[in-house]
């Protein structure tokens, strides 16, 4: 390998790895903003143009403020909790594809952190991590109030992950792959000539399960019981401060970019568009900017979901997993599966 | 040696750290959190045996929802630090050391027999190894019977687990 191989290897791990923390400062302006409109006021607009620096603003706040340890919190655990949200979060988006492979001369550069074979498992692995991040908050706080947020947490995501693997296992038994690129490849082309061929539209009750779900993975609101601020002071990070509290802020963000994305790519094609074929260096930022514009429509229905449904009873929210989600999940595996029979009998 | 071959041991010395860790720790929460990173040295190691979906599935199983149980349970009952006590039984330590020096005894033993017949880092079929397709029709022909028995235990162990909780509230 070449020093220009090592640094385009370089370019792809680093470029997700930082383009994600960047990400969180227009969402949360855009998030505030949001909530004001939504709620009939103006919101932050004094610093900077649309007071787009404002969340640059508090940035600088985050950062230079005292980071207080309670005394009688269990250290390592106290440290090591917003370490582990922030990598879980920024590690998972390695392995989804933000553009076709971009051709330059005889060099073929996939826009995509590591095309493992294994793709939407690795995801849910990493995922299935981030649940430590906030348990051990909970638990290292040493208060009642974060304890009981992180008991919270690890019963919610459990019981959200099944709902939400079962029904991204229907897209999974479709591509027959677990890898990204292969799922994208899949949903090419339209039926009837103006229909894309989104996964979607086979399996409109998936993708409802699947970002539903998405909403309690990443503890927004309706589903946000964790943090629930009424109850709970602010659950699992009551007792963070300055930018450890940052820290669990901005791996919620990037949460929400990635699990739009996957979102994006599971059912909705990805960076692809029926019609579309991106040629050259112009087709592949193209569709980039396909992707790019896919996953900010899920993160704004994130946000208007957020300012627009108030929160669930704890019970109603393990009510709605194991009862409903998980057993509609299991129908839509059913309903695939059924497809697919046709398909390779036919 | 090569990068892998370093990385893949070290992954293996930090899994078995951690795994004595978690033995030693006199705090359970901290015992599960020694065997999280245990599993993930194990997954670094599956993936670099060239079996990438084995390791992702042990840290979706064991570290992404078995472990996080058992912490759900140790926080529900709030179990601090366990004093370190000395056990009553002299007997049973002593035959459970020796059975440990035993087990050691016949490990090396075997691995010292086997040889090269301990999976190198350069597999003769790579494909095999990492395709979950093979896996499962492997899994779903050669071995049924095994998986569904596997399955009826695990079934008969919930059932089990029930049938115990019952009768402590019915006392």
């Amino acid at each position: 390998m070449t020093a220009l191989d090592w640094t385009i290897v370089a370019l792809r791990v680093a470029v997700p790895a930082l383009t994600l923390p960047v990400l969180v400062i227009p969402l949360t302006w855009l998030e505030r903003r949001g909530a004001a409109f939504i709620q009939d006021r103006v919101g932050p607009n004094r610093v900077g143009p649309f007071g787009l620096l404002q969340a640059v603003a508090d940035m600088i706040k985050m950062f230079t403020k005292e980071a207080v340890t309670p005394a009688h919190a269990d250290r390592t655990l106290y440290y090591l909790a917003p370490c582990i949200a922030v990598f879980s979060a920024l590690s998972t988006f390695a392995v989804v594809p933000i553009g076709p492979t971009l051709r330059i001369g005889a060099r073929e550069i996939p826009l995509i952190g590591a095309d493992i074979n294994i793709g939407i498992l690795y995801v849910f692995a990493m995922t299935s991590l981030s649940v430590y991040g906030l348990v051990l908050a909970g638990w290292g706080s040493n208060n009642k109030f974060s304890l009981m947020g992180g008991i919270r947490s690890s019963a919610q995501m459990i019981s959200y992950e099944l709902a939400m693997t079962t029904a991204a296992a229907g897209v999974i038994l479709a591509a027959s792959s677990f890898r990204l690129n292969d799922i994208i490849a899949m949903q090419q082309g339209t039926w009837l000539g103006f229909i894309p061929r989104w996964n979607v539209f086979i399996q409109p009750l998936g993708f409802l399960i699947f970002f539903v779900s998405a909403f309690a993975e990443t503890n927004r609101l309706p589903f946000d019981l964790p943090e629930a601020e009424p109850e709970l002071v602010a659950g699992y990070h009551t007792e963070y401060s300055a930018m450890r509290f940052g820290a669990f802020q901005m791996a919620e963000y990037v949460n929400v970019v990635v699990a739009c994305a996957i979102t994006a790519t599971l059912y909705f094609g990805g960076w692809s568009l029926p019609g579309f074929h991106p040629e050259g260096l112009l087709g592949v930022l193209l569709s980039v900017l396909v992707f790019t514009v896919k996953t900010a429509i899920f993160i704004c229905v994130f946000i208007w979901v957020r300012w627009t449904l108030p929160r669930f009873r704890y019970d109603q929210l393990m009510t709605l997993g194991w009862k409903a989600l998980l057993p509609l999940a299991l129908v839509n595996l059913f309903w695939v599966a059924a497809l697919e029979m046709l398909r390779l009998r036919s | 040696m090569s990068a892998a071959r370093i990385v893949f041991d070290l992954a293996m010395v930090m899994a078995i750290l951690f795994s004595g860790l978690m033995v030693i720790n006199r705090n359970p929460v901290k015992s599960v959190l020694a065997l999280v990173v245990a599993f993930f040295g194990l997954a670094i190691g599956y993936v670099l045996l060239f079996s990438p979906f084995i390791a992702v599935i042990q840290v979706i199983v064991y570290a992404g929802a078995i472990l996080v149980l058992f912490l759900f349970v140790l926080m529900l009952l709030n179990i601090g630090s366990q004093p370190h006590e000395r056990s009553g039984r002299p007997i049973q330590t002593l035959l459970g050391g020796a059975s440990v020096v035993v087990f050691a005894a016949l490990l090396l033993g075997t691995l010292r027999g086997s040889g090269s017949r301990i999976p190198s880092l350069s597999p003769e079929n790579p494909a095999a190894l990492s395709d979950a397709g093979i896996l499962a029709r492997t899994l779903f022909s050669g071995y049924l019977l095994h998986f569904e028995a596997v399955s009826v235990l695990l079934l008969a162990a919930l059932v089990g687990a029930f049938v115990l909780a019952r009768r402590v509230r019915r006392a």
